[in-house]
């Protein structure tokens, strides 16, 4: 089953255009938005909490459109955004209390058990926590109402790299369970490339790719060579250059490499920016 | 809609303590006084400011935006401000009324049909405030919804000093149609509250947060 479904979503702003854009995030996956500021990862996880309008396109959540009944939806979805809107005078014991009124599966054991382990003090008021403190409150209400689809957008920012290890590590056990999902924005591309199952490009609103991370990894290489060398592989194969005095450094289709060259593999992060830069100049 | 209830309880509790001083004060100086409506009226108009002020406290925090993962609906969102102001300005209400009377009494001016009308007036007072905010802040955000703020503000003290000039015990005021023009004023304001209460989640369904 998909949890997520996108199809020719469109949305415009001044000087921006969500084009045609098509997602699908099947249930037991973690999919990573990748893309620069401005590209339409934040503008794609508001509207398919339905935060603004979409202008063509749909978006079906767990199996139901997001127009129909998707306050009952939002029950088996748990949210993170690059804000946490946590009013600033309340504590993280007076959240829970909300939230145990908000969801109906609203776990309180839980939530005292997120708070424990990530180290959330239970009554400092809100606005004295740091930008990392925050996410992590956000992090803990997310998951405490035993959600279906998580949709954290640039939830890892601010933190520091042993907490943000931890919460990977969380999300990651999260989707063990079958039924459960996450799409997860963020700059930070290792976080992504650690625990994501598919890889989603955006760039200016356009989506470059969204591929199997495993499948991406083995299509595309980087060729160390000389510029003589850089001449003998198909143009149409490489995926992006950087050229300098001792020679050129391609991302090429593996498949493509001209025997006896010497590759290593690529990570997520080059592949996103020699695909942007290639866009770009096209 | 109970969590939102809740969260905005906390909210009144935290910032709103200085109104609420205000408010106290205001009416026991209604007690103390020499009838002058000023400060009955003046509480009952705070009150009716109170949704905006927590609606300016969201926006602060960016809690429209985060509210919008929760499970809730944009009415459910606005109905909660309007039931805040009702049951803010119920309590007011109560307290003035309760004040007045006394002070009546104590003063032997008690007369059950200008009672009756300072009621009604009270209570239009409370219904009106927000009922003709709460749209404009729901539509243009409490930032630009500050313009009309000053205008609420102008009308009701410049109706406060009317009312307040006029001698309590005229015939006009005393008479039937007195009574008749109170009681069209104040469900006038019902159904005004009522419309502006669906006229916000009419506008705020069409924002975008």
């Amino acid at each position: 089953m998909n949890v997520l479904e996108i199809r020719n979503l469109c949305k415009s702003y001044s000087g921006f255009y969500l084009d045609h854009l098509n997602l699908t995030l099947p249930s037991g996956c973690i999919m990573g938005l990748i893309g620069e500021n401005g590209a339409g990862k934040s503008t794609t996880i508001k509207l398919i909490l339905d935060l603004i309008k979409r202008d063509k396109g749909s978006i079906t959540v767990l199996g139901k459109d997001n127009k129909t009944h998707f306050r009952l939806t939002k029950e088996d979805i748990g949210v993170v955004m690059d804000e946490v809107g946590i009013s600033a005078c309340l504590n993280a014991r007076q959240v829970g209390r909300i939230m145990k009124y908000t969801y109906r599966n609203w776990d309180d054991a839980a939530y005292l058990g997120y708070l424990r382990t990530l180290s959330i003090p239970e009554k400092k008021p809100f606005k004295a926590f740091s930008r990392g403190m925050k996410m992590k409150l956000g992090i803990a209400i997310a998951l405490s109402h035993h959600p279906k689809l998580l949709l954290l957008d640039e939830a890892t920012a601010g933190l520091d790299p042993v907490v943000r290890d931890e919460i990977l590590n969380i999300f990651s056990e999260f989707t063990r369970d079958e039924s459960h999902a996450i799409l997860i924005s963020s700059h930070i591309v290792s976080d992504l490339e650690k625990i994501c199952d598919y890889i989603a490009f955006l760039h200016k609103g356009k989506l470059l790719l969204c591929e199997e991370k495993d499948f991406l990894k083995e299509q595309y290489v980087i060729v160390h060579c000389t510029a003589e060398e850089l001449r003998q592989i198909v143009p149409s194969a490489i995926r992006g250059i950087k050229e300098n005095a001792y020679g050129a450094e391609a991302i090429v289709q593996k498949s493509k490499v001209p025997v006896g060259m010497s590759t290593v593999p690529v990570d997520i992060e080059q592949l996103f920016i020699s695909m942007v830069k290639e866009d770009c100049l096209q | 809609m109970k969590g939102l209830l809740l969260k905005d309880f906390y909210l009144i509790s935290k910032y709103c303590r200085a109104f609420l001083f205000i408010m106290a004060v205001f009416i026991g100086v209604s007690f103390l006084g020499e009838g002058n409506l000023f400060f009955a009226f003046y509480p009952c108009i705070i009150s009716g400011m109170l949704p905006m002020t927590l609606i300016a406290y969201d926006e602060r925090d960016n809690w429209n935006a985060y509210a919008g993962g929760l499970p809730y609906t944009k009415a459910q969102m606005v109905s909660v401000k309007y039931l805040i102001g009702l049951s803010t300005s119920t309590l007011v209400l109560t307290a003035v009324a309760i004040t007045e009377a006394c002070r009546m009494v104590s003063d032997q001016s008690f007369l059950l049909s200008s009672y009756l009308i300072f009621l009604m007036t009270l209570l239009s007072i409370c219904l009106l405030v927000p009922a003709l905010m709460l749209p404009f802040v729901f539509k243009f955000g409490a930032e630009k919804g500050r313009i009309i703020y000053y205008v609420v503000i102008i009308i009701a003290c410049a109706g406060s000093a009317l009312l307040t000039s006029g001698d309590k015990t005229s015939p006009f005021l005393l008479s039937k149609t007195g009574m008749g023009c109170a009681f069209v004023i104040c469900f006038a304001s019902v159904l005004l509250y009522c419309i502006s209460w669906l006229l916000s989640i009419y506008l705020y369904k069409r924002r975008e947060v």
